[in-house]
């Protein structure tokens, strides 16, 4: 089965968040977190690149490692999922994860984080695919119905691609190719331990 | 022990066969290709890969079982994104991308991504209300349309029909903004205006007064033909996001050069080849700078000149004077950079320019417009693939509202404030001229002479506060404004809003029509009573049709019912005019179901009377079938290959010559000379007499022909240039005979003793169209764009210091044009200019205040901001400003500060935001805020459940006085302001 | 163990880097504010492999007032799961472990340290119930701490398969609940020890004969001590500097983002954990001489009371003390009239 991954291009991205909202709309994430969102480096000098960064499902992901109850699993597709019914909100996933996917709400009296919530690539969680559960808990799973996660699907000039990793892997390397520069699969080399030949 | 691997799979299996798929990824591996933007070509490269299931993963059908699928456009800006909507038991569950649009091709930015929230309406308006004693209380309809016409008829009759402003919007559907038209002209008065005003009026005067059209010459999809992109004072990133889809895949495609000019490094200049830093106000400085360039290594198009443009030699001798040295002292910009800039815009072409209201809101604003044009011309970079003026517009509909004749000056579709035009509309109507005539004020002036009020342009909605405030005598009408009627309008996008705050308490009666309560409802607690609050539906609970910014119509669908108690601006508009008591003549040819009139009949009302801007082709009928096969169309081209529309462009693009059935495909560029007019090609407009006379240095006069130079479009019968069309000229070339018996009689009914001088405009057979259709040839004739545009007040763009400059030095030498009396009131700016040096007010004020969009609000942002996923994005007002400003002042990034401006002892309290973006010297403030007014939070003054989650200052609390002489554009691109610690 | 010496530099190393970066930002932010006049900004975009090489981290700016999520990229939290997955249970097993083996080791070889004289039967209070509280207030915490602790690193390899994925999460929850609220408690018990004791646990020239002679916890030695010998000042050390960096670090990781951000939290995390578990280890050896290791020593912190010649082998100096001072407090109370 395809090995699902995330790679956005920064040399497109704009910083619309499109797909932070996108995301928002889909699964009706409350606010205050963010599954996804967009990071701008050099912002107002030359160079200026900005990045929608999320969950990037990485391979052996650290999340999964440092997890004290080991709520995460990977699913066939490679995406990186875990259980709110067994996570216990101690926050090491956050402490171990490099893109800082990891959300917790805010329960009880003080800084107490309650289950972690984060990127699904659009694939729900435990539950049966597409029940009331999966959806209250984890939003909607479009993988299931045959679609690919909306933040990417939506994006505006196409900046952010998910699905497969060699599809998208070849995607990018075209567009380098044709234009003649790249900032770099952002991202890549730490969640996948691999980077993309331009 | 946690995946349930095996059962997705099962589950996988059974939706893959369900649909037909033979892949085991649960989508298709085209249909992913195409989804991740990777374009035909990289598909071959690919391999061969299974056609069969391509379009069958994407009908997989809707995720909630039994929604239905509705499309509508995205409201937030002009690019035309189709929004696909999941309804469910007639709510909106879900939103798709809706990947057959030929325009954004599923793509959204955040606002489109997020618009289903504005239909779930935690803070809308949910029912009519009124301020009573200072209180909000709950009426119903009737009880408000009922008291509102009462008040209206009270002051129709104190102060007359000009005292009443009827204030539009950019987001009604076509035919909400040609009803609101309607509803002034039969009201009586010309005060009647919308967005446009504030953001590209200068734009359609500018253009319109080079060309003939007063709009986006090309499309969005079009510049990806283009090896040069010029931005100035655009940032299309975060204001026309899907655009960038295009011009960075147009860029990264044709390697093409992509400038941006703008005081602000924005997140365009991001990505851009070249990025050129001005001072705020000097586009035209930077233009001739460029020209000048140009013309000294001969780098202009000299044949487009000779053929297509009038008055290129007196632009030459403007220029002359913007050597380098100069340019740089007036902008800052280096002469190098600009030589290079210049080389690139004229000699790698296509080049394309594309500007926005960086440019436009200045009182120079018409004159950067035309400076820009002339720019094209020069270089020959207009009419077509890759050329041309590229306007962003800035909502859904402004493009159609001002078609549409939202505005002071005009009919709809241009039709000027000349008696023929209201001959026209009232033939189209079938309402008696005179009638009309009586419903407007009649004006003495001190010389006795009485003026009728229609043919005299109104008021702008910049200084409506200023016909409310100024003394009765300093205001061209019989009374001042009393009353505002308001759809769909924020209170907080005009100017002086210390100003704007006394004028709303003075108002008689102010009635914000609108699916929030916006600004006008709370920014002036002191007005106690005669506020009314009527809840309307959004955009995507109307059908009908809207209008991009490439001209193309689409046909959006009612998503779900208007929620709560609100009401479609359709019905609301024929309420009023039940109460006002004509409604009978005013829905004459527009059927009527439980009070709202059908949109496709009104729509069909336009097209009868659409002609002079070929808004007479595009039927209901062929925009539905359009918004049905979208995915026929072409993505580049934007025409249909095959299916019901084959070889229309998507939307059929105005000008779409002669009635529905003659089948124009619609215009997809603007004076295309390289396709016949049958196919969408055209002609410069010759719209300004045929010939001009010209005084030569000796004394001597000659005549000088306006007509096109041997230049005419593919397959036209006239090789050379011609007028526009009339029956007479018909009859001259023989063509009349073309017309068939129904056309000839209601030409000849048109116009029953002189039937030759009926012309394409006013013909409604749509004869003359076709025939001269028929012949190659544009309806409207073949003649020069206008470099030397005769008539405005700067016939060669001059520069003109902004009224508050920060070079206060350069005012001598580039003053602002003299005081005048303009749209009915003076415009004293030249006095504020000198006041505003004489005082020293830049030592006072010393950085420049610019402002722009955030790609999370749009406009006034009451509507985006009570958006609770966009909200979250940008919860605080704030300011850009410099380190080294920064630094000078003792401000932190995320600190609070007050701006002080300089007029009013206006002050903001906002964030500062601590960035390069903006150079020393410059400051920069979003305008979407308000809420906030000098510091006070005014949340409580909005009814309760109604205050959008975010509120701040708005930035037009500080912004000052300044009015383009043409339009009567305010100026909140240049201003000043002080910043410190707070 | 080399390994492991180089995974720890690896984790001092990203440190620094988070700290140096820290200090990078502030000194980068003026040189670059004056751009040049002509800039092409897609050639001089930002390369993704030359921040990480430079910084070892991406950062930048978010509209979102949550200052979590400029940090785009850390990829020292890699590093950080390896601390976490394998240097912190070998830490933690080797203190723990082999602290308990040792303990085994001389309990086999030593045995319990008798009462040479026996019991006498008189007795003198040695902890006040005010003092008692405190101690098993601070000590019924820390047992549940750690073991709600050591549940995080070690429960998921060795409970997890014992109690099944369910059974062992709800514990887990319950044992970080326990976590988070007995933080307090405990941390109020370690200050009321620190301002308690302090006067008793200064050192002094007697604990250097005491340490000389190895507390005499080899043969049967009896160095002189006051009312806590070196040993105890020891443990009354480790659990006022223990206690107070763990309590330190442990709150910063129940603020997440108050005191410090995530390389500081990952900081923290560590240290946090270092301590924990050789204050486990050290509390161990004190459970051990509290409790078997020492024929009536229990009693003290039990009841209160020791047994006279209890004191007069472990604390000989602190019992003239006492008894001095019992007898002053006699004879004022005999010089009083009677009434």
């Amino acid at each position: 089965m395809a090995r699902m991954k995330f790679l956005c291009d920064a040399d497109r991205c704009i910083e619309c968040n499109a797909c932070v909202t996108a995301c928002k709309n889909e699964h009706e994430v409350p606010w205050g977190m963010n599954r996804r969102r967009v990071v701008t480096i050099n912002d107002g000098k030359p160079g200026e690149r900005s990045v929608s960064m999320a969950c990037m499902h990485c391979t052996d992901a650290p999340c999964a490692a440092v997890c004290p109850v080991d709520c995460f699993y990977t699913t066939a597709d490679a995406v990186v999922l875990h259980s709110k019914d067994l996570c216990i909100g101690c926050g090491y996933c956050f402490y171990a994860c490099p893109f800082g996917a990891p959300q917790y709400p805010k329960v009880g009296n003080f800084g107490s984080r309650g289950k972690m919530d984060k990127c699904t690539f659009c694939a729900g969680g435990p539950e049966a695919d597409g029940s009331k559960e999966e959806y209250e808990k984890y939003g909607a799973n479009r993988l299931a119905e045959g679609k690919l996660p909306l933040c990417a699907e939506m994006c505006s000039t196409k900046s952010l691609l998910a699905g497969d990793g060699d599809v998208i892997a070849q995607i990018y390397k075209e567009r380098v190719s044709r234009r003649g520069y790249g900032s770099g699969a952002w991202g890549w080399q730490t969640a996948y331990r691999e980077a993309i030949a331009t | 022990m946690l995946t349930k691997r095996s059962e997705r799979q099962v589950r996988r299996g059974g939706l893959a066969a369900a649909i037909g798929t033979q892949e085991t990824g649960g989508f298709d591996r085209r249909t992913f290709l195409r989804r991740s933007g990777l374009v035909a070509g990289g598909l071959a490269t690919l391999g061969a890969l299974p056609l069969a299931s391509v379009r069958k993963a994407e009908a997989a059908g809707p995720a909630v079982a039994g929604a239905t699928i509705r499309k509508n456009i995205c409201t937030h800006c002009s690019v035309g994104c189709t929004l696909i909507a999941e309804v469910s038991n007639g709510v909106w569950v879900g939103q798709e991308p809706g990947w057959d649009s030929p325009i954004n091709r599923g793509s959204h930015c955040a606002k489109g991504a997020a618009t289903r929230e504005l239909v779930h309406g935690d803070r809308r308006l949910r029912y009519p209300m009124k301020m009573v004693n200072g209180q909000w209380t709950r009426i119903s309809w009737d009880v408000a349309i009922n008291e509102i016409g009462d008040k209206l008829m009270d002051i129709r009759a104190k102060s007359g029909a000009d005292s009443v402003y009827w204030l539009g919007s950019a987001k009604f559907t076509n035919e909400g903004a040609f009803l609101n038209r309607k509803l002034a002209a039969f009201w009586g008065t010309n005060n009647i205006d919308h967005q446009a005003r504030i953001c590209h009026s200068t734009t359609v005067a500018g253009v319109a007064n080079t060309w003939g059209y007063g709009a986006m010459t090309n499309s969005y999809t079009d510049i990806r033909n283009s090896k040069t992109i010029l931005f100035i004072g655009s940032n299309a990133a975060e204001a026309h996001p899907v655009s960038l889809q295009h011009i960075l895949e147009g860029k990264e495609a044709q390697r093409a050069n992509m400038i941006v000019v703008d005081p602000r490094m924005t997140r365009t200049a991001a990505h851009a080849t070249e990025y050129v830093r001005i001072r705020s106000g000097t586009d035209i400085p930077i233009v001739w700078g460029m020209l000048h360039h140009i013309f000294k290594n001969g780098w202009e198009d000299k044949q487009f000149i000779e053929q297509r443009v009038y008055g290129m030699d007196d632009i030459r001798k403007e220029v002359e004077k913007w050597t380098p040295e100069e340019v740089e002292r007036v902008t800052g910009v280096p002469g190098a950079q600009l030589e290079k800039v210049a080389k690139m815009f004229a000699t790698q072409k296509p080049s394309t320019l594309i500007w926005c209201m960086g440019s436009t809101q200045h009182t120079v604003g018409t004159a950067n417009v035309r400076a820009f044009c002339i720019l094209c011309l020069a270089t020959g970079n207009v009419g077509a693939p890759g050329t041309g003026a590229n306007i962003f517009r800035g909502h859904t509909n402004v493009q159609g509202a001002t078609d549409l004749g939202l505005d002071i000056v005009t009919l709809p579709l241009y039709y000027g404030l000349v008696e023929g035009a209201w001959r026209h509309w009232s033939r189209v109507w079938e309402v008696d001229y005179n009638w009309f005539v009586d419903r407007f004020d009649k004006i003495t002036a001190a010389d006795g002479k009485v003026t009728n009020t229609m043919n005299t342009p109104g008021i702008p909605s910049t200084r409506w506060f200023d016909a409310t405030l100024y003394d009765k005598k300093d205001i061209r009408q019989k009374d001042g404004i009393k009353a505002m009627f308001v759809m769909g309008h924020g209170g907080n996008t005009v100017t002086r809003m210390a100003e704007a705050q006394k004028g709303i308490e003075k108002l008689e009666l102010l009635v914000v029509a609108d699916p929030h309560p916006t600004t006008w409802a709370a920014l002036a607690p002191n007005r106690k009573n005669g506020t009314y609050l009527l809840p309307i539906a959004t955009s995507y609970e109307t059908n009908g049709s809207r209008t991009s910014s490439n001209r193309a119509i689409q046909w959006g669908e009612q998503i779900v019912k208007p929620i709560f108690e609100s009401k479609d601006d359709l019905e609301v508009m024929y309420l009023l005019a039940k109460k006002l008591g004509f409604a009978d003549q005013m829905f004459k040819n527009i059927k009527v179901e439980n009070n709202l009139p059908v949109p496709e009949d009104v729509l069909r009302e336009i097209n009868r009377g659409g002609f002079s801007t070929g808004y007479c082709g595009q039927s209901p009928e062929r925009l539905k079938s359009h918004m049905a096969n979208q995915k026929d169309f072409d993505m580049l081209t934007q025409k249909a290959t095959t299916g019901p529309n084959k070889g229309d462009y998507y939307g059929l693009p105005w000008p779409c010559w002669g009635t529905p059935e003659f089948k124009h495909p619609g215009t997809p560029l603007l004076y295309n000379t390289n396709l016949s007019v049958k196919e969408g090609g055209g002609t410069f407009r010759p719209r300004f007499g045929l010939e001009r006379e010209e005084t030569l240095p000796d004394g001597t006069k000659r005549m000088v022909s306006l007509l096109g130079n041997g230049y005419y479009s593919k397959d036209s019968e006239i090789k050379d240039g011609y007028p526009e069309f009339t029956f007479g000229i018909l009859k001259k070339l023989g063509w009349d005979k073309d017309l068939t018996a129904a056309e000839l009689a209601i030409i000849n009914k048109i116009n029953p003793t002189t039937p030759d001088a009926v012309s394409w405009a006013i013909d409604l057979s749509g004869g003359i169209q076709r025939v001269a259709v028929e012949h190659g040839c544009t309806p409207y004739g073949n003649g020069k764009a206008r470099a030397n545009a005769f008539g405005l007040p700067d016939p060669i763009p001059v520069h003109r210091e902004p009224i508050y400059t920060s070079r206060p030095d350069l005012v001598a030498k580039y003053p602002t044009l003299p005081n005048a009396v303009q749209f009915r009131l003076p415009n004293i700016g030249f006095d504020v200019q000198k006041a505003a040096v004489d005082k020293g007010i830049a030592k006072t004020f010393p950085l420049i205040l610019t402002s722009g969009r955030l790609v999370e609000y749009e406009g006034g942002g009451e509507e985006t901001r009570s958006n609770k996923w966009l909200a979250e994005l940008q919860q605080d007002m704030f300011i850009e400003v410099n380190p080294a400003d920064a630094a000078e002042r003792g401000i932190k990034d995320g600190g609070w500060v007050w701006v002080t401006g300089a007029e009013n002892n206006s002050k903001a309290k906002m964030k500062a935001l601590v960035t390069e973006r903006v150079g020393k010297g410059v400051t920069w403030c979003p305008f979407h805020f308000a809420g906030w007014f000098e510091g006070i939070d005014q949340r409580g003054n909005y009814p309760k459940g109604t205050d959008p989650i975010v509120l701040g200052e708005s930035v037009n609390t500080l912004t000052t006085y300044g009015y383009d002489p043409v339009t009567g554009m305010q100026e909140p691109k240049a201003t000043l302001c002080q910043v410190r610690a707070a | 163990m080399v390994g492991i010496l180089a995974k720890l530099l690896m984790q001092v190393r990203f440190l620094a880097g988070a700290l140096a970066l820290a200090f990078l930002i502030t000194i980068a932010a003026p040189a670059a504010a004056q751009q040049p006049s002509s800039v092409n900004p897609t050639a001089s975009a930002v390369q993704e492999r030359q921040l990480l090489q430079e910084l070892n981290r991406i950062q930048g700016r978010v509209s979102i007032p949550d200052r979590k999520s400029d940090v785009l990229e850390q990829p020292a939290g890699r590093d950080w799961r390896q601390w976490h997955q394998v240097t912190l249970r070998w830490i933690g097993a080797i203190a723990i472990l082999g602290t308990l083996a040792l303990l085994v080791v001389f309990y086999l070889a030593r045995g319990q340290v008798k009462l040479e004289r026996g019991f006498s039967g008189r007795k003198i209070v040695r902890f006040s119930a005010v003092e008692r509280f405190v101690h098993w207030l601070t000590a019924t915490c820390f047992l549940v701490l750690a073991v709600s602790g050591l549940n995080v690193t070690f429960g998921k390899a060795l409970l997890l398969p014992l109690l099944g994925p369910s059974a062992f999460s709800t514990w887990s929850e319950l044992a970080k609940y326990s976590h988070n609220f007995l933080s307090f408690p405990f941390t109020i018990g370690v200050i009321l020890i620190f301002l308690m004791w302090i006067g008793s646990n200064i050192p002094n020239r007697t604990d250097v004969e005491w340490v000389k002679r190895g507390g005499g916890i080899i043969g049967k030695d009896h160095p002189p001590a006051g009312h806590f010998n070196a040993g105890q000042k020891m443990i009354y050390w480790i659990v006022v500097l223990g206690g107070g960096a763990s309590a330190v670090t442990g709150y910063l990781l129940l603020f997440p983002f108050y005191g410090t951000e995530i390389s500081g939290m990952q900081l923290a995390q560590i240290v946090h954990s270092v301590v924990a578990v050789l204050f486990i280890a050290a509390m161990l050896g004190h459970i051990y001489i509290g409790t078997i290791g020492m024929e009536g020593a229990f009693e003290a912190m039990g009841e209160g009371t020791v047994d006279v010649n209890w004191a007069k082998e472990h604390h000989p100096l602190w019992l003239e003390d006492e008894l001095t001072r019992t007898k002053e407090t006699q004879a004022q109370a005999a010089a009083r009239p009677a009434e």
